[in-house]
């Protein structure tokens, strides 16, 4: 009759409490697991950052100017080497995490909710009124981001703010026209039809169906324009128009050390590779959390060892 | 479809007046240019004379009177870097954005349809894994850092290719290459994310479940249906190179219109600035009203708004 | 993937095989390629002032009457073997017989007549008059085939130096708008220009004095000092102008050179800047000798004034600021206990990219006057905004300020610092002194020993009873040169670079 096999797979509702559930389909991913851990040092140093290591970051010394990187002759603090200045490259870069986070998570998410408002207006209402936000949006493409940077700069001083808005401004048709393409896919659809006709509200069908098919694409971009942010701001201080001095930021690292590349690369190389790794790290997390997500997808996590098709 | 067209190009004229006029009074907000025009000891007469002579000290209206009777014979005014007409400098500027921004975002598109999309065959597999550390590492690296570090490894090292300049095909490939790492990298993510959701609708399922003997029929349809992320993100890649590739230009000297503004906006030479302005944002309101023409081709139940 | 892979390194591999390299081999030719680090706007002679024009153009395409010597400040026969001062306000040029200019023309007096009308003529903009004669009338007259009288209102002391910044242009030369290609008198001429990629000089053979070992140079342009350097590594050119010290790594080939430039932070005499004793503190708390070598070149000297020692009314008695910290704090105690507000913010202006290694100077100098209790703050800053915060018109509610200023006198002479520097009416001056007024004056008419002697007075007199700004170097820049090639800059090379003095090693 039937083998005694019985499928060992455990339902959620068997686990004991939920936070552990989670954890566990982390672990399952290790990647996205890496990720995770890599996101909580950034939080930590963004967080605690300048309080730990804020006097190190600007001590200079010109002895140890340009100190290569990979030795402990000059102490702990120097295993990163050390700036043109003789400054802890290690410090200036925990340092910097705050400044560089907070201009990262508030441009994107400034953006992406700019973006997304108008666009779902755009996408959904129609009309003239889509027809004026849409050329809005294109002239917003068009507008040379520098001369935007260079004016709100001579207007207003450089300052995390000001160098947010600029950023955010140029990022915004690009969350703007994604959402407004999905909207206008989704909108045509057989059951959005229905719902307008059984006379659900706007907000419900935005929420219940076109948010979830846009968001992961949402969430792609965005992670991936964390990353570009941070290289504009970079952009924006090598020609003084971003952060200055004193002020640390990872950009502006990278900018200073534009001039060094051949003699001294690690000045560059660490902050890049921060940035990199920041990146590869959200999308590893936002990637999983798709899956966990999406209840049609969660199997990949919850059995282990089956595979992946 | 060609009223359409017609309409959309006729609002986006109108849009193109007004940004132009926006950049216009927006532009002359960062001050007078004389003095970075004169030497820098030239006494006080001579800036007021330059000044003058240029009308920088009329009223912003009357600057702007002048400014839109020229732009009735297409005259820009005079670039007052180079004394010479600005709408050339600015034509003679494009083509090398243009060709530079063609086969970049083309090679950047297509590499990363194929290479998201056997990602996202078997997502966290292998090639995923490989593929999506390659893309992220692209998409995240300092362009700078990659321009520089190309011409010490390939040009200084081991002399294949030329350091800079425009001459030969071989002057290309490192600056082509520079430029199309990030876009492509961005896509490939994309396309991937976009993929396996379109992979995991109903009617894939059901045919792969069912042992639909060509899988890859299924899967260029699921293609098909997840372009319209991508189109929307290589539209905006190409639109942010369309306004110039400022850092290929600078380092390998390529006579582009991404070098050219930067120089103008620094030394706020008005004209170049806003004859630049307009032939971008005509390219870019070209470039999507195409792309919202590709959205009603690709899904025929968009009606097009 | 492997397939992909193995297919890309073949045809990597392929190509590099068939690659005929562009990389030249220039070897045993007498012509060269020549880096600059920005392309020219235009092209015209009244316009070599600017430095990256006058370097492709003065004495290679286009001479002048007089040359200055860059060793001792010189003024040498060029176009015009002898000169004499006739009346207070006329000099009577003798030219050089037959010289004739690239297109044929010949050089005589009715030539230079029409060249110096040019450069005035104000349909043109020329910059060289932007610079020298905008409160200065000169009107020409002329004497005969190779005799022409130069007057200036008011009276010149130095007109001979002044014209040897003045290019004479072929007659044919478009008298009312700037030329594309310049013609003069020199031993190279202007054979094409494609105005973002190169220009290209041919040697003149009918030149009227020695011929130059360099047949043809190429001006190429690229910005980045890697790519510059890296070109010449190559071979790709054989000079590179101007790389950054970081990417002069090869002794052999690069050479670092005093440029001319002296670098000092100029003060707004506004409270606390009003106080000597807080800008003497300013002098007395860095320490210069600690950035030689390390953030600047070995080779950068320090700077007692605002001229190099070739120039004529350097001061030889002045002594660098030593560098006391205790005699800083003092001096801040007393001005602080005499209620001068020493805590006050004081901002640094800087612009950005200035020079090399220009950020961590200015850094590492606020770092030490933190030290002694001043309260500083750098700003970098754009271009247009610098000028406009030092250039009078100042604004009214202007507060006490530093400006990162560089200065380059490479024209033998102090008259061309002091007014615009020192004088309550120069442009960039901070100082109001009416002795120092009077003396300046003066010894702009002065002539010989007693010139010499009264700019001295006037340079001892700033440094040292007024002290208006922080001193610092006079400043290098390093060219890379291709040992194929002999050549040794000096502090005038950037503002023009003479190809007859290159010549190859055989």
């Amino acid at each position: 009759m039937m083998a005694d096999t019985v499928l060992t797979v455990r339902s959620p509702s068997q686990e004991t409490s939920r936070v552990p559930w989670i954890l566990r389909l982390l672990w399952r991913d290790k990647f996205a697991f890496a990720g995770a851990v890599f996101l909580l040092v950034v939080l930590f140093a963004a967080i605690f950052g300048p309080a730990l290591l804020g006097k190190q970051a600007v001590t200079m010394n010109l002895l140890a100017r340009n100190a290569p990187p990979l030795s402990l002759d000059k102490g702990w603090l120097f295993v990163l080497g050390g700036d043109p200045l003789g400054r802890s490259l290690l410090a200036r870069l925990v340092v910097g995490t705050q400044n560089t986070m907070a201009i990262a998570a508030l441009t994107v998410t400034m953006a992406l909710t700019v973006g997304c408002l108008f666009g779902l207006l755009a996408g959904y209402v129609g009309g003239i009124f889509s027809a004026i936000i849409m050329r809005i949006s294109d002239i917003l493409m068009s507008f040379p981001s520098l001369l935007l940077a260079l004016i709100v700069l001579y207007v207003l001083q450089p300052h995390l703010a000001t160098v947010v808005f600029v950023l955010a401004i140029t990022r915004v048709p690009l969350y703007l026209r994604t959402i407004r393409a999905e909207v206008l896919e989704v909108r045509e659809r057989v059951f959005v039809t229905a719902a307008r006709v059984l006379g659900t509200s706007p907000l419900r069908i935005v929420f219940r169906h076109i948010l979830p098919v846009v968001a992961p694409t949402l969430i792609t971009i965005a992670t991936l324009d964390v990353a570009f942010v941070m290289l504009s701001e970079s952009g924006l201080s090598f020609l003084g128009l971003g952060m200055q001095a004193p002020d640390i930021t990872w950009g502006l690292m990278i900018a200073s050390g534009q001039n060094y590349l051949k003699t001294a690369w690690w000045l560059s190389f660490w902050p890049g590779l921060a940035i990199t790794l920041t990146t590869m790290s959200l999308n590893l997390v936002a990637n999983w959390l798709r899956i966990v997500a999406d209840p049609a997808q969660r199997w990949r996590l919850e059995t282990k060892g089956m595979a992946n098709d | 479809m060609l009223r359409y067209v017609g309409l959309r190009a006729l609002n986006g004229l109108i849009s193109i007046i007004g940004l132009v006029i926006l950049v216009f009074f927006l532009a002359r907000l960062t001050g007078d240019p004389t003095d970075l025009y004169m030497p820098i000891d030239a006494p006080i007469e001579a800036k007021q004379e330059f000044a003058a002579n240029h009308g920088f000290n009329d009223p912003a209206l009357v600057q702007f009177g002048r400014f839109a009777t020229g732009l009735l014979h297409f005259d820009f005014g005079e670039s007052l870097r180079q004394s010479r007409p600005a709408l050339d400098l600015v034509l003679e500027a494009y083509p090398t954005t243009l060709i530079l921004s063609a086969i970049s975002m083309t090679l950047a598109i297509v590499v990363s349809i194929v290479v998201g999309a056997l990602a996202a065959w078997r997502p966290n597999g292998v090639f995923d894994r490989v593929s999506s550390f390659i893309s992220l590492a692209g998409a995240s690296i300092p362009n700078f850092w990659v321009a520089i570090v190309g011409v010490l490894v390939f040009s200084v090292w081991l002399r294949w290719l030329p350091t800079s300049g425009t001459g030969t095909v071989w002057h290309w490939i490192i600056p082509i290459t520079v430029l199309f790492i990030r876009p492509c990298g961005l896509i490939v993510q994309v396309v991937r994310g976009s993929m396996i959701s379109a992979l995991s609708a109903a009617y894939v399922k059901t045919a792969f479940a069912k042992g639909v003997k060509d899988r890859s029929i299924i899967f260029v349809h699921a293609i098909r249906n997840a372009m319209l992320p991508v189109i929307t993100v290589a539209g905006d890649q190409a639109a942010g190179m369309i306004n110039g590739a400022v850092i290929v230009e600078v380092v390998f000297g390529f006579p582009g219109i991404g070098k050219l503004m930067i120089d103008s906006i620094s030394f706020r030479d008005f004209a170049v600035i806003q004859a630049g302005v307009l032939v971008t944002a005509i390219a870019i309101f070209a470039l999507n009203i195409l792309i919202d023409i590709a959205y009603a081709m690709l899904d025929p139940r968009i009606r097009r708004v | 993937m492997n397939f992909t892979g193995g297919m890309t390194g073949l045809l990597v591999v392929g190509l590099a095989a068939v690659t005929a390299t562009p990389a030249l081999a220039q070897d045993g030719s007498s012509d060269i390629k020549i880096v600059l680090t920005s392309p020219l706007d235009n092209v015209d002679p009244c316009n070599m002032t600017a430095g990256y024009i006058g370097g492709v153009l003065k004495q290679n395409v286009i001479e002048t009457l007089a040359d200055v010597q860059a060793s001792d400040s010189a003024v040498v026969p060029k176009l015009a073997t002898s000169w004499e001062r006739t009346e207070p306000s006329t000099w009577r040029f003798h030219l050089r017989e037959n010289v004739k200019f690239q297109d044929g023309e010949a050089l005589d007096a009715n030539a230079v007549v029409a060249s110096i009308a040019r450069v005035l003529n104000p349909a043109i903009e020329c910059r060289d008059r932007f610079k020298f004669f905008t409160n200065i009338k000169i009107t020409t007259k002329v004497v005969d085939k190779n005799t022409v009288d130069i007057s200036s209102e008011p009276a010149l002391a130095l007109l001979p130096t002044y014209l040897a910044q003045v290019g004479i242009v072929s007659p044919k030369t478009d008298m009312a708008a700037l030329t594309k290609k310049p013609v003069g008198t020199g031993p190279y001429q202007f054979a094409e220009w494609t105005p973002t990629e190169s220009i290209v000089l041919d040697r003149f053979d009918g030149y009227w004095g020695q011929k130059p070992e360099v047949a043809k140079a190429t001006y190429l342009f690229r910005s980045e000092s890697a790519l510059r350097a890296s070109m010449v590594e190559v071979g790709e050119a054989d000079i590179a102008m101007a790389i950054s010290q970081q990417d002069a790594t090869d002794p052999a080939m690069d050479v670092t050179y005093l440029n001319s430039e002296t670098l000092r932070m100029r003060m707004a005499l506004l409270p606390p800047l009003n106080d000597i004793r807080v800008r003497k503190a300013f002098n007395l708390s860095v320490d210069k000798q600690a950035f030689i070598g390390t953030i600047l070149s070995g080779e950068t000297k320090i700077a007692t004034q605002m001229m190099l020692p070739s120039i004529n009314g350097y001061s030889n008695d002045l002594k660098p600021w030593p560098y006391d910290v205790e005699q800083a704090k003092k001096l801040i105690a007393e001005a602080k206990a005499d209620g001068v507000p020493t805590d006050k913010e004081i901002v640094l202006y800087a612009r950005i990219g200035r020079f090399a290694n220009d950020e961590e100077l200015l850094q590492a100098l606020v770092q030490m006057w933190l030290e002694v209790g001043l309260n500083v703050r750098l700003q970098m800053v754009e271009s247009a905004q610098w000028l406009k915060l030092g250039s009078k018109p100042f604004a009214s509610d202007r507060q006490a300020l530093l400006m990162a200023e560089g200065h380059d006198n490479s024209y033998g002479d102090a008259v061309f610092t002091a007014p615009f520097y020192y004088h309550s009416d120069g442009s960039k001056s901070e100082l109001s002194d009416p002795q120092l007024d009077a003396w300046i004056t003066e010894a702009t008419d002065e002539t010989g020993e007693e010139r010499t002697k009264l700019f001295q007075k006037i340079n001892n007199y700033v440094a040292q009873e007024i002290v208006p700004d922080v001193m610092l170097f006079h400043m290098t820049s390093v060219m890379r040169v291709n040992p194929r090639l002999i050549y040794k800059p000096n502090l005038m090379t950037l503002g023009k670079l003479v190809l007859s003095e290159i010549t190859f090693k055989d």
